[in-house]
């Protein structure tokens, strides 16, 4: 409509087409997304990028490396601890637990805290990561499932094993007594030693025996002439007491 | 490790079950997992005349579990290459085989 209207109204500036053609309808930028033109699409379609396949799979040349992960905070502060532990407690037992009830933990709890130890709830990743790097390596197997530690600084044994004889869920697996590693029979086997003081005196009175026994075999000569010595004085001072009796009565008389 | 209510371990037809091990050995590991399955509440709980006992060794001899039953018949399972679940799949087979229960879930 409007093309005719230019002929009409503008005939000095020159030679106008007689018909314009004017884009309406089909725009080219839609708020839509516009449908491809087939022609458009079967381009696109053959002058898709397709890269290059290697040879080899890459897994197979680069050997798969697990990133490795930074400890947590909290690992950090396990360990610290862990290390304390091992520096200052004479002795650290391993127990595994077999769902032992809250109530009897409390009073198994209670009663080792009589004999301060205390019981330590650590899990066994950190444990066996903190054990492959300091000199208590071997202990590391031990760690396997739902495991406990008692920890006190003195090695009170005794009243330990007492404590665990009341709860059977709690095993003992073994322990670290004063920087050696024992088995359950040989935590048993120390408990039954007598206290260090008994061990003492007995190592004492062992020694000395030999050494008193060759000075009284030495001495026993002189002593048994000293005694003969003795025995003839008193029989010399007897005949003379008897000598001098009679003879004191003729000279009274 | 968590049992389901379909691997719910039924103590019903067990009298006694002696799990030995040494712990300092290297192939210990599926016993005391059968050993913290078997020792769990809820297992306990099916029978509380069952007692489960443990013997910690040291003398580098092989894991075994030795379950009796009530009709006087033994298991014995040797834990060094077995897993445990298979332990406890066996023991769970024969305690079917003892008495047929109901199972577990059915009760309630």
């Amino acid at each position: 409509m409007w093309s005719l209207f230019f002929t009409i109204l503008s005939p000095t500036y020159g030679w106008q087409p007689l018909m314009q053609s004017v884009r309406h309808g089909s725009k080219a930028v839609t708020r839509h997304r516009k449908p491809m033109h087939i022609l458009k699409q079967k381009l696109m379609a053959i002058t898709e990028y397709i890269p290059p396949k290697p040879s080899t799979p890459p897994g197979a040349l680069i050997p798969r490396a697990r990133p490795v992960q930074e400890e947590n905070g909290l690992v950090l502060l396990l360990k610290k601890e862990l290390q304390t532990i091992f520096q200052e407690c004479k002795m650290i037992a391993v127990i595994q637990n077999n769902s032992i009830n809250s109530e009897d933990m409390l009073h198994l709890k209670h009663r080792l805290r009589k004999h301060s130890i205390t019981i330590k709830f650590i899990p066994n990743q950190v444990i066996r990561s903190f054990l492959a790097d300091s000199p208590y390596i071997n202990m590391g197997p031990l760690f396997i499932g739902p495991t406990v530690l008692f920890v006190s600084k003195e090695p009170k044994v005794k009243e330990m094993l007492l404590s665990l004889r009341t709860s059977p869920q709690m095993i003992l697996l073994g322990a670290c007594v004063e920087k050696t590693l024992l088995s359950r029979q040989g935590v048993l086997n120390y408990a039954k030693l007598p206290s260090v003081t008994m061990v003492q005196g007995e190592l004492v009175s062992g020694l000395t025996m030999l050494t008193s026994r060759t000075a009284s075999l030495i001495r026993r000569p002189p002593a048994h002439l000293s005694l003969l010595l003795q025995q003839y004085l008193k029989q010399q001072a007897g005949d003379a007491s008897a000598e001098t009796t009679p003879g004191d009565s003729p000279a009274d008389a | 490790m968590a049992t389901s209510s379909k691997s719910a371990v039924v103590l019903k037809a067990v009298k006694k079950i002696v799990v030995q091990f040494c712990p300092f050995e290297s192939n210990v590991r599926s016993t005391r997992e059968f050993l913290v399955m078997v020792g769990s509440e809820k297992a306990r709980s099916t029978n509380m005349n069952c007692e489960v006992i443990t013997e910690v060794k040291h003398d580098q001899s092989e894991p075994v579990v030795d379950i009796t039953f009530m009709n006087g018949e033994r298991l014995m399972m040797k834990g060094a290459r077995l897993t445990s679940k298979e332990m406890l799949t066996t023991l769970q087979s024969h305690c079917v085989t003892k008495d047929p229960q109901a199972k577990p879930g059915a009760k309630n």
